[in-house]
């Protein structure tokens, strides 16, 4: 299967990470498209997702070389066993090319005519979206089989951004699905949800995002081979007629959120010491 | 509000002469605007600086997905702030001044404004236990009713402003200045603000149509406009105090006839305002009064259809972080300012809606649209200034240019003090209960 992956930067662990799961479940990709990292518009919304400290920090991880004897320095620690490499951890989406041989090209907007030309020239029977812009139909149609996404969160119940949060609000429970995009915000056709379960060990909810975004890496190969073997199919959404977009959290619910994952953590954490 | 210029000029006209009488008025206006600063020159320096702000501002500004998402300013503080302008906008008599113009100054005192202003005053108390702000809201009740009208009717346009033959009774005026009363009545249990409010709500009654709407002579351009709906709220508010049930016929039938005008894309008709674009504050106007009364009525189709239509405006904020100053129908296009006033309402009506069927989206974009609205006010300069809303951003947009104005502190006062309660109540025990309203 011919594999492009997208992705919100060269430096996005999560691009490296996918290109590198499968790579290692034996669909090494064609090709890995990401959006420049100078680009003023990436470089704003991360000011404003991270702030100024987290924007010089990952940075500082990507471009200043580590120290020999220093741990690797990952903004998530849960793709460290798909990002090792010999000399330490892949830093950038060049160095994971280079290890398993496959082209990097970046543009301004994933949905440039020259991005497009760009991965037309691939011919992917599938494309794996980890990141970047808001995709449009011209983008959509270029592979065989369409674009993959990995949502942090239940799909119909909880479409949109701060999936995990507004599930944890909403009680709806913390999973990931992994679906086709279409030109709407996550209601392209189901192909699988997962259940996480690992939210008993999530110490918050950014460890929590974190984990979550490296179930969705892993379970996604699991995905790829059954569209291979030709064993999974897509499902259209219910609900399309409800809204169900949710909209990025203010820090205040976020707060709230934070809560109600303690609270609902408690219980599970003290059934697994139990047995 | 209504320019209230413009409201003068508009009545007892129509059509072509209405729009010349529109056009003589705004040129007068802008005239005595553009010398005020002639006859105050020290308004320069708060003029070139507030020109400057807003223009770095704008050519500075950038809006994405994670805007307003964190708390800049505090809401408790801007609330003061907000109080203070207000409390320095109240004149001797009582009443409270339509707007502080960056170019005349304070204009006269304005009966609509101190009517409906006098609920928010209220609340500031209860919220934050403001003795200044139930003494303004007393002298502003005292005052209104020193104003009302032999037929229980208040006065439309400033006061002491330059009607030919005198002041004349204005429908909306009326309805919005019995808004403070019945809270003043609830407040105080004095007899004769009751007695004052019944009066002003059996003179609505006389002159409502069959149809439920109001239009006529003591109506803005003499016509029926949907956003008199917060007429509808003040008299269901009043039949609570009242106990008549004639003045929960009339808020019943003004709402049926205010929900025939909502289209399925959510717009409203009938807003209805020849010469002006639909600034965004009297879509919001629609929405709350029709919400509003639609929940003391429990009418769950009022409650339902503002819902559909604030959800269109939620959806906007959401993507654009940016809600037009002024829509054409079915929200399509739109002037590219921000009418801060329309902002507050929304917030208002967003959370009343959370509040309603807990649909936490509602909260989160009430949140967000605070804080945006907290980064547009002076958090320092003279009296008239700091702490106040001005009417649109940039400062020289076309709704109340270079004006703070009161209603819009009053609108902002009332989000952030909704978003106070709201804020105590949400216990995390109670998001067990909340859901998703979709």
């Amino acid at each position: 299967m011919r594999i492009v992956i997208l992705g919100s930067s060269v430096y996005s662990e999560t691009t490296c990470a996918m290109a590198v799961r499968m790579a290692e479940s034996g669909h090494i990709p064609i090709g890995a498209l990401a959006l420049s990292s100078t680009d003023r518009a990436t470089l704003r919304r991360k000011l404003a997702q991270w702030g100024v400290p987290g924007v010089v920090n990952y940075a500082r991880t990507k471009l200043v070389p580590r120290r020999f004897d220093e741990r690797p320095r990952l903004n998530n620690p849960y793709l460290e066993s798909l990002l090792k490499n010999r000399d330490g951890v892949f830093r950038d989406l060049r160095e994971v090319a280079a290890v398993y041989r496959f082209s990097v090209a970046t543009c301004r907007d994933q949905n440039f005519p020259s991005s497009i030309a760009q991965l037309r020239a691939w011919s992917p029977d599938l494309i794996i979206f980890t990141g970047g812009n808001i995709l449009r139909k011209q983008l959509l149609q270029v592979p065989r089989l369409g674009v993959l996404n990995v949502h942090l969160g239940f799909l119909p119940e909880i479409r949109g951004m701060s999936s995990p949060e507004w599930s944890l609000l909403n009680h709806v429970p913390v999973g990931i699905t992994i679906h086709y995009m279409d030109e709407g915000i996550d209601t392209g056709p189901i192909l699988q949800r997962y259940d996480f379960p690992d939210l008993a060990e999530c110490e918050s909810l950014s460890d929590l995002r974190n984990r979550l975004i490296a179930f969705g890496v892993n379970k996604i190969a699991e995905v790829v081979n059954g569209l291979d073997q030709n064993k999974i199919s897509a499902t259209a959404q219910r609900d399309l007629d409800k809204d169900n977009q949710f909209f990025v959290m203010h820090e205040w619910l976020q707060a709230r959120a934070a809560e109600c994952f303690t609270n609902r953590r408690k219980p599970i954490a003290a059934e697994t010491m139990n047995g | 509000m209504v320019d209230s210029a413009s409201d003068r000029s508009g009545r007892n006209g129509s059509g072509y002469a209405t729009t010349v009488r529109l056009s003589r008025a705004r040129f007068s206006v802008a005239m005595t605007e553009v010398t005020g600063l002639l006859r105050g020159p020290q308004r320069i320096v708060p003029l070139i600086e507030k020109l400057a702000s807003d223009k770095l501002r704008v050519a500075f500004e950038q809006r994405h997905l994670y805007s307003y998402t964190t708390t800049k300013r505090d809401s408790g503080e801007t609330l003061n702030s907000l109080l203070r302008w207000i409390l320095d906008a109240q004149r001797a008599g009582g009443g409270v001044a339509a707007y502080y113009s960056l170019l005349t100054g304070y204009s006269a005192s304005y009966p609509e404004v101190t009517g409906y202003i006098v609920p928010t005053l209220y609340q500031c108390f209860h919220t934050n236990g403001n003795l200044q702000a139930v003494g303004a809201a007393e002298r502003a009740t005292r005052w209104l009713l020193s104003l009302q009208m032999p037929t229980g009717a208040f006065p439309g346009g400033l006061h002491g402003g330059s009607q030919k033959d005198g002041p004349l009774p204005s429908v909306f005026n009326t309805g919005q200045i019995l808004q403070g009363l019945v809270r003043a009545h609830t407040e105080t249990t004095r007899p004769e603000i009751l007695k004052a409010a019944v009066a002003a709500g059996d003179w609505l009654i006389g002159m409502q149509q069959s149809d439920g709407s109001w239009s006529g002579s003591s109506t803005y351009q003499n016509a029926a406009h949907t956003y008199y709906s917060m007429v509808s709220w003040a008299l269901a508010e009043l039949s609570e105090r009242s106990g008549d049930p004639r003045h929960v016929l009339a808020a019943e039938k003004n709402l049926d006839w205010v929900l025939a005008h909502f289209r399925p894309s959510g717009w409203i008709d009938g807003i209805n305002l020849r010469g002006h674009p639909i600034y965004l504050h009297f879509v919001a106007y629609v929405l709350q009064g029709a919400l509003e009364c639609g929940i003391l009525l429990r009418r769950n189709d009022a409650v339902d259809a503002v819902a559909k239509s604030a959800w269109v405006l939620l959806r906007k904020f959401e993507t654009s972080k940016y809600l037009c100053g002024a829509y054409e129908p079915d929200f399509k296009g739109g002037q590219r300012f921000t009418c801060l006033t329309g902002n507050a309402q929304m917030s208002c009506v967003w959370l009343r809606l959370f509040e309603v069927n807990g649909d936490l989206r509602y909260l989160n974009a009430a949140l967000k649209m605070n804080e945006m609205l907290k980064q547009l006010i002076p958090a320092r300069g003279r009296h008239g200034i700091a702490g106040g809303v001005s009417g649109s951003y940039p400062v020289w947009g076309p709704y109340q240019p270079f004006r703070y104005i009161s209603w819009g502190c009053k609108f902002f006062a009332d989000a952030l003090l909704l978003e106070q309660r709201l804020k105590q109540s949400v216990k995390v025990s109670a998001f067990e209960e909340l859901r998703c309203a979709s």
